[in-house]
């Protein structure tokens, strides 16, 4: 799948759309096309709405409800209005954490990208042999489940055991605990990278396959080098996929969990309950069983995405990509 | 015990939020289908799989069906010489996950009151968690009142209310000092039978070998901190039922209790890592660390990890506040309640007394995979386990030691809020740990956390 194979055919079909809508009354197009309808369109479209509204509608409503509510140990259920909106927005716990997310994502997403992109250029150009078995090996990673991932990276970068440790020693840093308060950050980021690259690569990969043959060729007869022909032509063209992928990611850095959930158990004075906004929303949940008051924290982190995804919608439409 | 709390057992609950309102679509469509799919397979398979379990249970036919959840490895033993033992009743086992997830679905099944298990191993911490909802019976009218004599006071103490007997006392972890003796002679060091005492040795090892230190102490392991604070008699949570609860790390005494470990911890004459962990074991197999006030099932915890050091560990009664006394103090173990939403508390209620308060089954629980530590008296007299020796220790015998420390340990009123205690408490004392902030300071930052925890649960709150 590329994505902005797709995205292209969108632009493609509404532009059609539109050319062929001009001549036409807007008022007489519109009766037509619902004379036209036809009912049986609609059994396609009910399995996904029947889908949406149980769980996505109804879970996001459940979350309303119930952070509008306050269980406690003593005096049971009752109503207490945005107290619990106020209660998150005055946890600095909570924030603290999205200040880490947001650091890391700034952090992460260039490096994996820039990674990422060196390999599909590497692929695209056909420069290295057997690609299509290394484009296999790269993808594995992210075949491998989080929780996986994360334990066996515990392992490797253990303070004691982990042969990563060993290794460093021998290069003569004596003593690298890399799961320590000093090192945990990088070392969640290259968790993260090495779990995400081998993903981008593939999607960057395919983008590269769609760049049209008769640009490249016309840029080469025109006498650019290999240099100019990746970044100055391959580079442009692919923008649209590199912006979705940054918005992907950054979604992703921003729900940040599994990791540092996991690492937490191996590492727990440098992995704090409210490392990321979604360790606090599930230590409060579960620990306090304060449920109403995470209730209301998953809302505003809700939120939150939905924002982040409207600012990637409205600077790909500036881009002109919806047409 | 500290394992049980390991986030790494913790499942992920939340995923309403961001999934729900970024993704939907094929994914969660695929989801469902296969889902309802796999719900009639799994239904099928679970009614085969009852017939079977009931038979290799052990079940006569038409017994009472008792479930009964325990991730106590070995309890599969307990339960099919239970139902092999009587025809009425038959217990079916299941491990739900130790500790704090079997805790998590406990709390929904009750809360939607179906589904619960009628027996549960339930630490004794975290059972007036289950009092203050009123998930749990109340066992004396079950005759459980007339076992108290068996058990150490204290235990009996920990999961009764006056009359009331909200579960039986299972196993105990009552403390001791567990030293490495070769080290210890190397050092010229003497057992510490006072805490001033055990101060004077940490700093002279100090000085002697600054790579080594006499022990750990583990600030985010907040049990085993509770468990040190109550031998000091500054036990910081007063509850008896109720809407009343005392929170006090802030007090004369705990103060007192936080700035004599802070002196040697400011002085680096302590290690400080998370404990019960490879790198705790492997720091005092490697001496690194020359003791651990550890419990009753602490040895059989670090022997796996034990490779150098086998044989060199010893047990001595915890130091004494005052010279001369013997207070001791207890680290974990398990209660077995029976709850409210039981169709068969009779039944259960057997059960468990069966479990708990009888030599039969003692005498399967003391034995490997199990290797539990009794609070059940006739069963810690009894010589064949005062004198079970065990590899690591050498010819000694740890449970006379610690058979004595858990006649003389204090019983402690578990605030019904222990969960959200732990789960704090591994963030807040971290800087403990990493040098960055005392523990006296820590003290007054958890005080803090607690209180409002605590009130926003709609406690009165005393803080002394």
């Amino acid at each position: 799948m590329s994505i902005t194979g797709t995205l292209r055919t969108v632009r493609g079909r509404a532009l059609r759309s539109s050319d062929a809508q001009r001549p036409v009354e807007p008022g007489h197009s519109h009766t037509n096309w619902v004379q036209q309808r036809d009912g049986r369109g609609i059994w396609f479209v009910v399995p996904f709405v029947i889908a949406f509204i149980l769980f996505t509608l109804v879970p996001v409503g459940y979350s309303i409800y119930t952070s509008l509510y306050n269980t406690r140990l003593i005096g049971g259920t009752v109503f207490s209005g945005f107290q619990n909106y106020t209660a998150t927005f005055q946890a600095g716990a909570f924030w603290s954490g999205f200040i880490r997310v947001i650091i890391f994502g700034a952090i992460q997403i260039p490096i994996m990208l820039a990674i990422a992109f060196f390999f599909a250029t590497m692929f695209d150009l056909g420069i290295a042999k057997w690609g299509g078995a290394f484009r296999t090996i790269f993808f594995i990673p992210f075949a491998v489940p989080a929780v996986v991932a994360s334990v066996m990276w515990s392992f490797l970068l253990e303070p004691q055991f982990g042969p990563f440790t060993h290794f460093a020693s021998a290069l003569g840093f004596q003593g690298t605990n890399f799961l320590g308060t000093s090192l945990i950050f990088p070392t969640l980021i290259l968790i993260v990278i090495w779990e995400w690259t081998g993903y981008n690569m593939v999607i960057l990969f395919t983008a590269l396959k769609a760049v049209p043959r008769e640009v490249i060729e016309a840029a080469v007869l025109d006498g650019a080098s290999l240099a100019k022909v990746v970044l100055r032509v391959k580079l442009p063209l692919v923008r649209p996929a590199i912006l979705v992928l940054v918005f992907l990611n950054a979604i992703g850095a921003l729900q940040l969990f599994t990791e540092p959930l996991i690492l937490q158990a191996y590492a727990p004075q440098s992995i704090s309950n409210n490392w990321t906004p979604t360790l606090y929303l599930y230590n409060t949940a579960i620990g306090g069983q304060q449920y109403n008051l995470a209730a209301a924290g998953a809302v505003i982190f809700g939120l939150v995405i939905v924002v982040v995804s409207l600012v990637s919608l409205v600077s790909r439409r500036r881009r002109g990509e919806f047409a | 015990m500290q394992t049980s709390k390991n986030p790494n057992h913790r499942r992920r609950r939340l995923g309403i939020s961001g999934a729900a309102v970024g993704l939907a679509s094929l994914g969660m469509l695929a989801t469902a289908v296969s889902g309802a799919a796999s719900a009639s397979t799994t239904r099928a398979n679970k009614t085969a799989h009852k017939t079977v379990t009931r038979a290799a249970n052990g079940c006569a036919t038409g017994a009472v069906p008792i479930t009964f959840w325990a991730w106590v490895p070995g309890m599969n033993r307990l339960v099919k010489q239970y139902n092999t033992s009587q025809s009425k009743v038959c217990v079916t086992l299941d491990d739900v996950g130790a500790g704090n997830p079997e805790y998590v679905k406990l709390a929904e099944a009750l809360k939607s009151g179906t589904g619960a298990p009628d027996v549960a191993e339930v630490e004794y911490d975290e059972l007036p968690s289950f009092e203050v909802t009123h998930n749990v019976v109340n066992l004396a009218k079950y005759g459980a009142n007339k076992y108290k004599k068996y058990f150490d006071p204290w235990a009996w103490k920990e999961v009764s209310q006056g009359s009331a007997v909200y579960a039986m006392p299972g196993d105990a972890g009552p403390m001791g000092f567990y030293y490495n003796a070769k080290l210890f002679a190397k050092y010229h060091l003497t057992i510490p039978h006072t805490w001033a005492q055990f101060a004077a040795d940490a700093a002279k090892l100090h000085k002697e070998n600054p790579k080594a230190y006499l022990t750990n102490f583990a600030a985010t392991d907040l049990q085993w901190v509770l468990s040190l604070m109550s031998q000091d008699n500054a036990f910081p949570f007063k509850y008896t039922g109720g809407s009343n609860v005392t929170i006090d790390f802030t007090g004369k005494k705990q103060m007192a209790f936080a700035n004599f470990w802070q002196k040697m911890l400011g002085a680096h004459q302590l290690n400080g890592i998370p404990d019960v962990t490879a790198q705790s074991f492997g720091a005092m197999d490697r001496g690194v660390d020359l003791s651990w006030l550890s419990s009753a099932w602490g040895p059989s915890y670090f022997a796996p990890d034990a490779k150098q050091s086998i044989g060199n560990w010893r047990t001595a009664a915890m130091p004494q506040w005052q010279a001369g006394q013997h207070v001791a103090a207890n680290w974990g173990g398990s209660s077995y309640p029976v709850f409210s939403t039981s169709k068969h508390p009779a039944q259960a209620a057997a059960f468990s007394e069966w479990l708990n308060g009888t030599s039969a089954a003692w005498k399967t629980e003391v034995t490997a995979p199990s290797s539990l530590f009794p609070t059940f008296k006739p069963e810690l007299n009894s010589p064949a386990f005062a004198n079970i020796t065990v590899p690591i220790s050498g010819p000694s015998h740890p449970n006379t030691v610690f058979g004595e420390a858990g006649k003389n340990a204090a019983a402690v009123s578990w605030p019904p809020f222990m969960t959200e205690a732990l789960t704090l408490s591994g963030t807040t004392f971290a800087g403990v740990l990493n040098g960055k902030e005392s523990l006296p300071q820590a003290f007054k930052t958890f005080q803090g956390q607690l209180v409002k925890y605590a009130k926003q649960e709609g406690f009165t709150v005393h803080t002394n």
